[in-house]
């Protein structure tokens, strides 16, 4: 941990280039949008405007839009639990490994989804996942079944792409944080008579602690505001509430409304942020007695 | 293979078996997407009825595809360099400025990241309207910028906060300046972790589909946009070869950062 | 220079120069700053055949740029430009975004006739009361399916309604598709009173179940080649543009009619380039221009003028016999309605 220090040094100034870019481009923009959900039409473009709550009001009053929030939670926690079990395993494995082009071929096993691109990924797993695609075809060509299975359009295809897109982000948080763990530490629990899976359990785990927080708040944070992996693997059958957004940008042209429900995501997200601080704090103050 | 003593065979075979799994996972989506690159049929076909290089022909052939390509690498390392700039500086200020309510600030550095990115874009949209600018390319890499200093302050946040605050003062001990300490102790061991959010915007950048919706203009389109409105009228290979050709590309790219700065070291302090 | 003495003083020589030598500049001034024009345009064959052919004539012929914006969606940006400073001058879409357009106020409603002397040679349902704009393309909705599945005889909308097709069914998700929604008022009609008769149609969408949505025709065309989808909703422009590949697939015009599905060109107020913008509408319903695309896209060309090769001639509709079959959906009721539509329509549709 860094030593404290007290009053601002000269280091303080170098915030001002990110604080100007957040001011002009982040917050003014932001600030335009709750304002333009609180208002009848879009000021910038028209001349007629008033105040209004309709569009935060028919957030509240509908039980739709609730289910619409809790499916997007609900997929957001599936898709962080998922990612956290998937990469964990291979994120203490880069971390362990020895040999830099072992550790070199992970890594590029890990960037290159990500490299992919949302579109081509999604487009793979529509090739894996539809009836007429990879999975479906091997398993009634080997007559295991008759009737493709439904993996597509559905919150499980959801889960599994938004999965798949999001592991290496919680990888690469994670590997720093397991290599930083001094491995004598396991050693020690080990000669002190620990198996293995013990030491893990009790001295490595409990140390990677702020990088799972960190991964999962990341990947959790990622998944409840992605639209384009839902869009195209849930076929419009699963809302969440960036999808709603996307409709009522794209075909309703209901700007006020998509307004008023961006503003409650990021509503719900700086919550997150919040108790995920709050708690990483409570973590940290664990650490110290290392 | 692995140098913790992992004595019983069977808890080691798990363990290797349960990360081959997640390789495979991780990697059979893009081995699909190689096969569809190389299939003739124009659409989704299993199994594959032959090879051939039809589809990168069209990718190559197509103006629109290739103009694509190269705006969003353009974009891409601008951002990137952009991003590194402004998050580095922040970071570093955030990590060393004894800033009140640091803490906060922070996770309004890290905002960008919640907020669909949908949002993001009409928003700057709409601003770009009210400055009367159009859509220019500055504005684009702007809206990517944003995006993608919340991974860099992240990364280097990390690499500050767990630095050995001792090495610096050592240097000072020894009579060295703040500049200097900052220029000869700081910055070198920060580097890795600039490094990995560099990497991290690069891939934003060129990934980046929300964002770019509203942002983009006719003739200067980026790559996912391009594929997205592709996607709306053709479901064949040439999304496959677009795709294999970005991943090469971008392996170079992490491959020449891997030989130069070496990735690795940001694992280790 | 020649040696015979001009019958002019020199300032009547030094200005008649000036003046040819303006004349004979002017063209290149003229290009040096070309009037850019700003349009939407579909990709796909239709960009194709555009941006190879018609565009570069297009801007040969009038001297000037065009842009065409192929990132969806396009009603969004129009709507959040100035009024003043509109990103399109011309924007290209189907009736129900037109419609939309006109209420927010950002198209106009009518063609200026006078500008865009082709418009005179349309068939009444390019210019109709249901009409903002015209129309310069139609194609008809009717039911897709694939002719070597052994399906029974496909002949009435109901029959997509019949549970052999459980699995294979292919429909659009309403709040997005035009395609979609004309389908919604169908159902009203098939079932209920009218295209009015939103608790029928909602029925019968509940009964619809299980069905593949997608939020774009090109996609579904995709799903009916691959097999994914066995019967559909589309267009028969979907079907047919596959004409000479040999696939299993066919176009069924359903017995209680087609809903029309209309490509329309209106100007946005704003426009700088108003010349341009109505030469460009006369230009795209020239007979020329109709038949190229008509032929490469197999839509019906609004011209009554134009003449199509054979096979086209037999499939499409080109005759005023055959636009009377077509069904205009009335809009501007169902967009006034839209957002209890897709309300309610969401919540039958999630899965």
């Amino acid at each position: 941990m860094s030593t404290v220090r007290t009053g601002i040094t000269p280091m303080a100034w170098l915030i001002a280039p990110s604080a100007l870019l957040f001011a002009l481009f982040f917050f003014l923009p932001m600030g335009l949008m709750a304002l333009i959900s609180l208002l009848t039409g879009n000021p910038v473009v028209q001349p007629n405007v008033s105040f209004t709550t309709k569009y935060y009001q028919r957030i509240l009053g509908d039980p739709y839009y609730f289910e619409v929030i809790w499916t997007t939670l609900r997929i957001g926690l599936l898709t962080t639990l998922a990612a956290l079990l998937i990469g964990y395993p291979l994120a203490h494995w880069m971390a362990r490994i020895r040999g830099r082009t072992a550790y070199a071929v992970l890594m590029m096993t890990v960037l290159t989804p990500m490299l992919t691109g949302i579109v081509v990924r999604t487009f793979a797993w529509m090739a894996l996942l539809s009836d007429k695609g990879a999975i479906n075809q091997t398993l009634t060509g080997l007559g295991l079944i008759s009737k493709p299975l439904p993996l597509m359009y559905n919150e499980f295809s959801i889960v599994l792409g938004l999965t798949h897109i999001y592991v290496p982000y919680m990888v690469l948080t994670l590997v720093g944080v397991i290599a930083r763990i001094d491995e004598r530490l396991e050693h020690a629990a080990q000669n002190l008579g620990a198996s293995p899976l013990r030491a893990f359990l009790e001295v490595t785990l409990p140390l990677s602690l702020p990088g799972i927080l960190a991964g999962s708040l990341l990947v959790f944070a990622l998944a409840i505001s992605a639209y384009v992996t839902p869009i195209l693997m849930g076929g419009f059958q699963i809302m969440t509430l960036p999808m709603l957004i996307y409709q009522q940008i794209s075909s309703s042209f209901n700007v006020g409304f998509a307004a008023a429900l961006g503003m409650v995501l990021l509503t719900i997200s700086l919550v997150l942020v919040i108790a995920y601080n709050r708690i990483l704090g409570l973590v940290s103050g664990q650490r110290d007695l290392q | 293979m692995t140098a913790a003593p992992f004595t019983p065979r069977l808890g080691r075979f798990c363990y290797l078996a349960l990360n081959v799994a997640v390789v495979v996972f991780l990697l059979a989506p893009i081995a699909i997407v190689f096969v569809f690159a190389l299939n003739p049929t124009p659409y989704i076909q299993f199994p594959p009825v032959g090879v051939s290089l039809r589809w990168f022909e069209k990718f190559f052939a197509s103006r629109d595809f290739m103009n694509a390509l190269r705006l969003s690498l353009e974009v891409a390392v601008m951002t990137t360099i952009a991003a590194t700039l402004f998050g580095g500086s922040a970071a570093l200020a955030l990590a060393r400025g004894g800033l009140p309510g640091a803490r906060v600030i922070t996770a309004i550095m890290l905002s960008p990241l919640m907020l669909p990115a949908i949002l993001t874009g009409l928003a700057l949209f709409q601003s770009y309207v009210l400055l009367d600018v159009g859509r220019p390319l500055w504005g684009l890499v702007l809206g990517h910028t944003l995006v993608s200093v919340p991974y860099v302050v992240r990364t280097t946040l990390a690499v500050l906060q767990n630095f050995d605050t001792r090495l610096e003062e050592a240097a000072r001990n020894l009579g060295a300046d703040p500049l200097r300490t900052y220029f000869e102790v700081t910055l070198p061991l920060t580097k890795p972790g600039v490094m990995a959010g560099a990497v991290f915007a690069f891939i934003v950048s060129f990934d980046q589909f929300p964002v770019s919706l509203f942002l983009v203009s006719p003739g200067r389109e980026t790559l996912p946009i391009t594929l997205f409105n592709y996607l709306k009228f053709d479901l064949d290979g040439t999304i496959g070869a677009a795709s294999v050709v970005s991943i090469v590309l971008a392996m170079l790219v992490v491959f020449g950062l891997d030989r130069t700065v070496g990735l690795r070291s940001y694992a280790k302090l | 220079m020649t040696k015979t003495r001009l019958p002019m003083n020199r300032r009547q020589f030094l200005t008649t120069s000036a003046a040819g030598i303006s004349v004979i500049a002017a063209p290149h001034i003229a290009r040096a700053d070309a009037a850019t024009l700003r349009i939407t345009g579909w990709g796909g064959k239709w960009g194709q055949t555009m941006s190879n052919e018609l565009i570069p004539a297009f801007e040969k012929e009038f001297k000037c740029k065009v842009e065409t914006d192929s990132a969806f969606p396009y009603l969004p940006k129009l709507q959040a430009s100035s009024r003043s400073a509109p990103v399109y001058d011309v924007l290209h879409t189907n009736s129900n975004e037109q419609w939309a357009a006109l209420e927010m106020g950002i198209v106009e409603a009518r063609i200026d006739a006078k500008q865009v002397p082709n418009i005179a040679d349309v068939y009444p349902y390019a210019v109709s009361d249901k009409m903002v704009g015209v129309c310069i393309f139609t194609s008809a909705i009717g039911l897709g399916m694939r002719t070597d599945k052994g399906y029974g005889k496909v002949s009435s909308w109901k029959d997509l309604w019949d549970r052999a097709y459980d699995g294979v069914r292919g429909g659009y998700v309403i709040p997005v598709n035009s395609l979609g929604q004309a389908f919604l008022m169908m159902s009203g009609a098939l079932f209920g009173k009218g295209m009015t008769d939103l608790d029928a149609a909602y029925a019968a969408m509940e009964k619809l179940k299980p069905i593949k949505l997608v939020d774009f025709t090109g996609t579904m065309e995709k799903m009916i080649l691959s097999g994914e989808v066995g019967v559909a909703v589309i267009h028969d422009s979907g079907i047919l543009r596959y004409d000479g590949q040999n696939q299993p697939t066919t176009f069924v015009a359903p017995s209680e009619g087609v809903l029309s599905l209309e490509q329309v060109l209106t100007l946005t107020p704003g426009t700088k380039v108003r010349e341009l913008a109505n030469a460009y509408v006369n230009y795209m319903l020239s007979p020329g221009v109709q038949k190229t695309l008509a032929e490469s896209v197999w839509y019906s060309p609004a011209n009554s003028k134009v003449k199509l090769d054979d096979k086209y001639n037999e499939k499409l509709l080109t005759t005023p016999e055959k636009v009377a079959t077509l069904i205009q959906p009335d809009w501007k009721w169902y967009n006034a309605r839209k957002e209890e539509i897709d309300s309610r329509v969401n919540r039958i549709f999630r899965a």
